[in-house]
């Protein structure tokens, strides 16, 4: 086997960005995009201060989540590890962006030119149109791999096979070669020096390895790196609000957790009442309209049947999936008046729900998704909000459902805040980034606990005091409505800050000492 | 390095492995070189000759440039040109008609392809503007490493060295690719750099240990690594042979500070233990003493060959002086000075002595040398200006004392530019004085010195050491020149305008010292030539501006290899050729055609063509056997003067054998010849002339320094007194910053507590030298580079203001002030500010809208913190404001 990977000497790296410049060469990005950088990092506080440079692009991880998450099966691993996206078939989602712990992947929907107004002469000539609209990151230059190989070259040894960032490293720090050869110049490297894989622990086997001391030095084995807050002039490196995803997602997850809500809420009202025909319609039509504005949202809009192709590991494809019986049945239990048919479309929402949870459970790039206390807390955000839609419209409608529905109401309601409690926590437990905190205590009504059981007191006196039952009831609907839909806001724009950088270890400079990392801007209780 | 072409146009660039064999950096490019894409592609390019409509001048005048043919554009020039050879070549004040400025530390030489020839041709040309030198450059150890070891551009051995003190030298962003890859290597063998500076910069980042100085007490931190060799180290720890043979340390010193002689012979004389006798310092088979008291009779030879007879005196040796000079310079007094603690100070010292391994020696291609793997390295702030002297004798001291000056692993100079011959160090080894190696001072002797100099800014007058080669006009005063513009100097010459200003590859209206004044004096000037790829600052002032080929689209051949400047010394040496990657954009034209047709039509093309036969274009069209000399009478074209200069080098490199000419250099790129290791050391040709480094004492500047004052004064010139002090055998520390600070406050009048901070500048690698400001992607790809774009500043510091990350500032000096945003980093003092680069645009395009603060706004041209070589120092006393605050 042959697992082609990047090994960068921090010893060697001065930050030169000669890398950067070249890969800007060798794939005509766009001004302002970089498959490839040098980050600059500094630790401690005067007199005792370490600088150290770190290269980073897309990391060809061994288990890549931007492949997992990507819907269209156009991000593909090929045999020798590298990483590839198929601009014909991406339908520019940005799944991968933010699923991509390493903010390797970027997103250019049109052409630009580096001084504005018109391309110059070379801009012009190397455009592509291919590129536009969907997702790009390193191809590890795979070109001039495949080309090299196929000329009897050897990746990361002949210069023209290996790629353009490596290749024009000017220090010596950037390598590349076959992880799997033990007689590879990277896995000697390795052999010899003491290194580290940035953000390890979130699984994904990142095929770029950092050297930062000597194998024979006296050091610690990396322990887990030191947070700091609110780091001092580490903005470039710390995580920063992702902007692949705005209110045109938020509004998805907002109308797509009511809706299927909804859904769920009207179907069981079936059980002791009559059918909520009006209910049914109204869920079809938040969740039509959240997967309307994501539509609006992705690259390459007239792509969007792609989105099928990868059930078997994209929650994205599977949220596609459930919404096709969720509206077919949903549409021809209404036009056909049909429970039964209601009752499947219920259970298809709730697996679109459900997918919806697990696509930002799969976004490993933004800590606030990826917590595993999230798949409860959308799900119950979204039946709460289902069920407080249903109460507002029974007062419209007059329905009645006010003892049962309240006292639902109460429990999804008192369930979601017990699950918010329990994602805060982890949350802090766990660590996020400073971002993420700031965000939900910004003043948002959202599911914050003092809001919350006053709805569920409003609840509750709907099943206790007959008087006014029906507008105490859609009341509590109505803030459990606004405040779920608060929350899904927020969470994907403002709370949606991604992994950042981390240096686990500061190098060794020549005799020096290799010293503590730092995970600027991260929190942690 | 290699370009790919699509449809004729330049679209990437690649380094050339095939140079990797003969390149120290493996045929690795510099991030600048990936900006000539846009550079060459870039809309906002002048394209075709422009001629300045509006006769007024200034920063607020549009000189509404009005598009001309070059035949307009050349007759323009050469008229003006016919004009002032008519009048003759000098003015009434004996300074050149012609002016010329330059940029990049002669990296220009590279791109003007035969202009020089041009230059030469013409006769006397001013070069005394200057645009940056002085200040940007490393201008006391350009002349004092000159003058002690042929080492006009000093560095460490890399491949060998083991453990390096750097004085705010940036090697990692100022080194090149070599410097880069040599220092990576150093490092991944485990080889030891401090750094010791007042802010972490991309070079600190790379060392072991930062030292944060506080700025320009540096010297007391040098002194003192001094006085722990010479009073805490044991005697035996340093390199006593090298001592008493290759250095001034046994040589007796008499009453007045001059040596005592031999009368009959004049000879220095030293104490030889083994006779128990004073004997001329070359008499064979002695023991020098380099310590003790002797009782001698001679000879003291003052300046003017005043002379004074001694009997039977107490003398002491040199070396004795030496250690009596830095007793008072402990660590603990550097500790206060430097507030850099004393232990550290101690220990930089003593590694530095372990790491030296004296007495070792290494067989380099079968010649055994001594081994000393330490080294010195200094900035341009610390070997600029005030201290410089100081700074470069210390470090050339502290090689000496461990036997590391010129071997294997220790320090080297590695060009050098005022002695000759200067493509050859070994050769450039004459033996002068007193068993030194001879150095072509400026005369000061009565009857030898020069009242005038050819240039405005008096450098054969007042630097002896910037001797008389073509480089040393930019070893003048140079500011001296921009400063007698507006103010003229006592007894000097009365100040004249040039009547015609060359300005190529330079921008000094940004790049030199108190820009607003520079840009003035320009503004006056009334004829000047601008080779001009887009507009900019200085060019605005020009009446005529000629689009000339950028990099990628002319035709040169260049001398690579061999020891040519800081990290560029080579195990090859030999040419490569800059082959045109693409048409020339719009009408710009080769330089090469633009200087014959400047010759043309100043009536100088036979004179210009034999220049070029001489090697004015860089190599010498004839040699033993051969000759492919251009007829002088004839124009010839471009490709037939480089094919001609590919013919002549092929022949130099074979000696004769071959002359493959410009179709071979097309192919193959370069052709290169081994370069023996060896003469990377100048002490194999100091041993075989049997001559000795001028360390540690300085008899001969004290000497000459008197004898400067002694004409000076003849001439009624005593504004150089200042100056004058810095002639001593052996420099006393003086307070730096209090220095800088009286000096601000008495030419200001301003209470300097009201200038809290002092203000540096980096280099910025992104940047330095390409000329390059205005390229997008390099402003791109700099912005990872923390520091870029702001002002650098202390956490601590920017509390105590209320200032915070991002928030927009007006740093102030009483020169000037400068705009940008406050970035926050812990790796600064927190009494200093850091500004990377030269910005503060406001005409070149895309970087006037970068809002980029820049320092030399604020950097005072001021005659008080000149030195004696005429260098000053990027230093200043600064206050930062909150823009919105109230004054």
């Amino acid at each position: 086997m042959t697992t082609y990977g990047i090994v960068a000497d921090l010893n060697r790296c001065i930050g030169c960005q000669t890398c950067t410049s070249a890969c800007k060469h060798a794939n005509a990005t766009a001004p302002g995009i970089q498959w490839r950088k040098v980050l600059d990092f500094e630790t401690g506080e005067f007199p005792i201060v370490n600088r150290a440079f770190v290269p980073v692009g897309c990391m060809h991880c061994e288990e890549p989540s931007c492949r997992d998450v990507c819907p269209t099966r156009a991000t593909r691993k090929r045999d020798d590890g590298i990483v590839t996206i198929d601009y014909d078939v991406c339908i520019g989602c940005a799944y991968c962006a933010v699923s991509c712990p390493y903010q390797a992947r970027s997103r250019v929907d049109k052409p630009s030119a580096a001084y504005g107004g018109k391309a110059m002469r070379h801009e012009a000539l190397r455009e592509e149109p291919a590129r536009l609209g969907v997702a790009q990151k390193c191809t590890l230059c795979v070109d001039r791999i495949d080309e090299g190989r196929a000329n009897g070259l050897v990746p990361g040894v002949d210069a023209v096979a290996t790629p353009a960032c490596v290749a024009s490293c000017i220090s010596g720090a950037l390598q590349m070669g076959d992880l799997d050869d033990p007689d590879s110049n990277v896995s000697q490297l390795l052999r010899t020096k003491r290194h580290f894989r940035m953000h390890e622990e979130l699984g994904n086997g990142p095929n770029t390895y950092y050297l930062y001391d000597s194998e024979t030095s006296d050091v610690a084995e990396p322990e887990e790196v030191p947070y700091v807050a609110e780091p001092v002039g580490l903005a470039a490196v710390s995580p920063k609000l992702q902007t692949n995803w705005d209110w045109r997602a938020a509004a998805n997850f907002t109308f797509g957790g009511t809706g299927t809500g909804l859904m769920v809420a009207a179907a069981a009202t079936t059980m002791p009442g009559p059918t909520l025909w009006l209910g049914m319609f109204l869920a079809l039509a938040f969740v039509g309209t959240g997967l309307t504005c994501i539509w609006f949202e992705i690259g390459r809009p007239w792509r969007f049947l792609n989105v099928f192709l990868n059930p078997r590991t994209s929650w994205m494809s599977r949220e596609a999936m459930a919404a096709v019986p969720f509206f077919g049945f949903g549409g021809l239990g209404w036009l056909l008046g049909s429970n039964l048919l209601l009752i499947l479309s219920a259970l298809s929402g709730l697996a679109f729900l459900y997918s919806q949870a697990r696509i930002l459970r799969a976004a490993k790039g933004i800590p606030a998704w990826r917590h595993p206390a999230i798949v409860p807390l959308v799900i119950s955000t979204g039946l709460t909000e289902g069920a407080g839609a249903l109460a507002i419209l029974s007062l419209v409608i007059g329905a009645e459902i006010i003892r049962f529905g309240a006292l639902a109401l109460a429990a999804l309601l008192l369930l979601r805040l017990w699950f918010w409690t329990r994602y805060r926590s982890g949350l802090a437990h766990d660590g996020a980034p400073t971002g993420v905190f700031a965000a939900f205590n910004a003043g948002h009504i959202g599911l914050a606990a003092m809001p919350q059981t006053i709805l569920i007191t409003i609840a509750v006196i709907a099943v206790v005091i007959p008087a006014g039952q029906g507008e105490a009831l859609a009341l509590a609907g109505l803030g459990a409505m606004l405040t779920g839909w608060d929350f899904k806001h927020t969470l994907i724009t403002r709370a949606a800050f991604n992994q950042g950088y981390a240096i686990n270890k500061m190098p060794a400079r020549g005799a020096g000492q290799s010293r503590a990392g730092i995970k600027p801007g991260w929190h942690k209780a | 390095m290699k370009v790919d072409v699509m449809d004729g146009v330049p679209v990437q660039i690649r380094p050339n492995a095939t140079a990797a064999a003969v390149h120290p950096a493996h045929g690795k490019v510099c991030v600048k070189a990936f900006g000539l894409i846009q550079k060459t592609n870039n809309p906002n390019r002048i394209k075709t000759p422009m001629i300045r409509t509006n006769p007024n001048k200034g920063r607020d005048e549009d000189p509404q440039f009005r598009g001309a043919t070059w035949d307009e554009a050349l007759e323009l020039i050469c008229g003006k040109l016919n004009q002032a050879k008519a009048k003759g070549l000098m003015d009434e004040s004996g300074f050149p008609r012609v002016a010329a400025s330059f940029g990049g530390g002669g990296t220009s030489t590279v791109y003007m392809g035969t202009f020089p020839a041009f230059l030469k041709a013409w006769g006397a040309i001013d070069m005394s503007f200057g645009s940056g030198q002085g200040v940007k450059c490393y201008h006391s150890e350009h002349l004092y490493g000159e003058f002690w070891h042929r080492a006009f551009t000093v560095s460490p051995d890399t491949p060998l060295v083991e453990m390096i003190i750097s004085f705010g030298a940036n090697v990692e962003a100022s080194g090149g690719v070599c410097g880069v890859r040599r220092h990576a290597d150093a490092r991944d063998r485990g080889a030891k750099r401090v750094q010791v500076e007042p802010h972490l910069s991309i070079t600190g980042a790379c060392s072991a240990e930062w030292l944060p100085i506080r700025p320009k007490t540096d010297p007391a931190f040098m002194f003192a690594l001094l006085h722990v060799l010479l009073h805490e180290a044991e005697r035996d720890r340093l390199d006593v042979p090298f001592l008493k043979d290759r250095s001034s340390s046994p040589y007796l010193v008499a009453p007045n500070g001059f040596y005592l002689r031999d009368p009959d012979s004049q000879k220095p004389l030293i104490w030889d233990l083994k006779s128990g006798a004073a004997v001329p310092f070359d008499t064979k088979g002695t023991d020098p003493a380099i310590e003790g008291d002797y009782s001698v009779s001679g000879l003291e030879v003052g300046p003017d060959d005043i002379e004074w007879r001694h009997d039977g005196i107490t003398c002491q040796p040199a070396f004795a002086h030496l250690v009596e000079h830095v007793q008072p310079y402990s660590p603990a007094w550097a500790a206060e000075i430097c507030d850099v603690p004393e232990e550290m100070i101690r220990k930089t010292a003593l590694d530095y002595l372990h790491h030296a391994h004296v007495g070792e020696t290494i067989e380099i291609n079968g010649k055994e040398m001594p081994f000393r793997p330490v080294a010195i390295s200094l900035g341009k702030t610390v070997s600029n200006g005030w201290g410089g002297f100081e700074c470069a004798w210390a470090r050339t001291l502290m090689a000496v004392l461990i036997g590391g000056l010129e071997v294997p692993g220790g320090t080297l100079g590695t060009t050098v530019r005022l002695n000759r011959p200067a493509d050859n160090r070994w050769s450039s080894v004459v033996p002068g004085p007193d068993g030194f190696m001879n150095y072509p001072m400026n005369p000061t002797k009565k009857g030898q010195f020069r009242e005038t100099s050819p240039s405005r800014h008096a450098h054969q007058t007042l630097i002896p050491l910037a001797a008389n080669s073509p480089w040393s006009q930019a070893l003048g005063p140079t500011h001296l020149a921009w400063m007698a513009q507006k103010e003229e100097f006592e007894n000097l010459p009365k100040p004249t305008q040039p009547d015609v200003w060359f300005v190529y590859r330079t921008n000094p209206v940004i790049s030199f010292w108190d820009t607003g004044a520079v840009a003035d004096v320009i503004a006056n000037f009334p004829f000047t030539v601008c080779f001009a790829y887009t507009h900019d600052e200085t060019n605005h002032m020009a009446d005529v501006l000629l689009p000339e080929c950028t990099d990628l689209e002319g035709l040169q051949l260049i001398r690579v290899g061999g020891s040519k400047y800081v990290e560029q010394f080579w195990e090859h040496q030999g040419f490569a050729l800059r082959d045109p990657a693409a048409k020339p954009m719009g009408e710009a034209r080769d330089f090469t055609w633009i200087a014959t047709q400047l010759a043309k039509g100043t009536g100088l093309l036979a004179e210009y063509n034999q220049g070029i036969n001489k090697g004015a274009a860089g190599v010498r069209f004839f040699g033993e056997g051969y000759d492919f000399s251009l007829d002088p009478e004839q124009e010839h074209s471009v490709e037939t003067v480089w094919d001609h200069a590919c013919k002549a080098a092929s022949a130099e490199l074979t000696k004769g054998v071959e002359s493959q000419g410009l179709d071979y250099f097309r192919e193959h790129g370069f052709r290169t010849i081994p370069f023996p290791k060896e003469r990377w050391y100048l002490y194999p040709a100091m041993v075989e002339k049997g001559l000795r480094f001028e360390l540690p004492y300085q008899e001969r500047l004290l000497r000459i320094g008197q004898e400067l004052g002694e004409r000076l004064h003849e001439i009624g010139i005593t504004w150089w007194d200042r100056q004058l002090k810095e002639y001593e055998a052996m420099p006393h520390y003086q307070d730096l910053p209090q220095m800088w600070k009286d000096a601000q406050e008495r030419q200001y009048d301003v209470k300097i507590g009201d200038y809290p901070f002092w203000l540096l500048t980096a280099r910025s690698m992104q940047y330095s030298w390409g000329g390059n400001a205005g390229i997008q992607m390099i402003h791109e790809v700099a912005a990872n580079v923390a520091g870029h774009g702001g002002v650098v500043m202390n956490p601590q510091a920017a509390a105590k203001l209320g200032l915070s990350e991002g928030d927009e500032v007006d740093v102030y000096s009483p020169t000037g002030s400068t705009r940008g945003a406050v970035i926050l980093r812990h790796g600064i003092r927190p009494d200093t500010l850091l500004m990377i680069g030269q910005f503060d645009h406001w005409k070149t395009p895309f970087a006037k809208d970068l809002k980029t603060p820049s320092m030399n706004s604020l950097t005072p041209m001021s005659l008080e913190l000149t030195d004696a070589t005429g260098s000053g120092a990027d230093l200043v006393r600064v206050a930062v404001r909150k823009i919105g605050d109230a004054a």
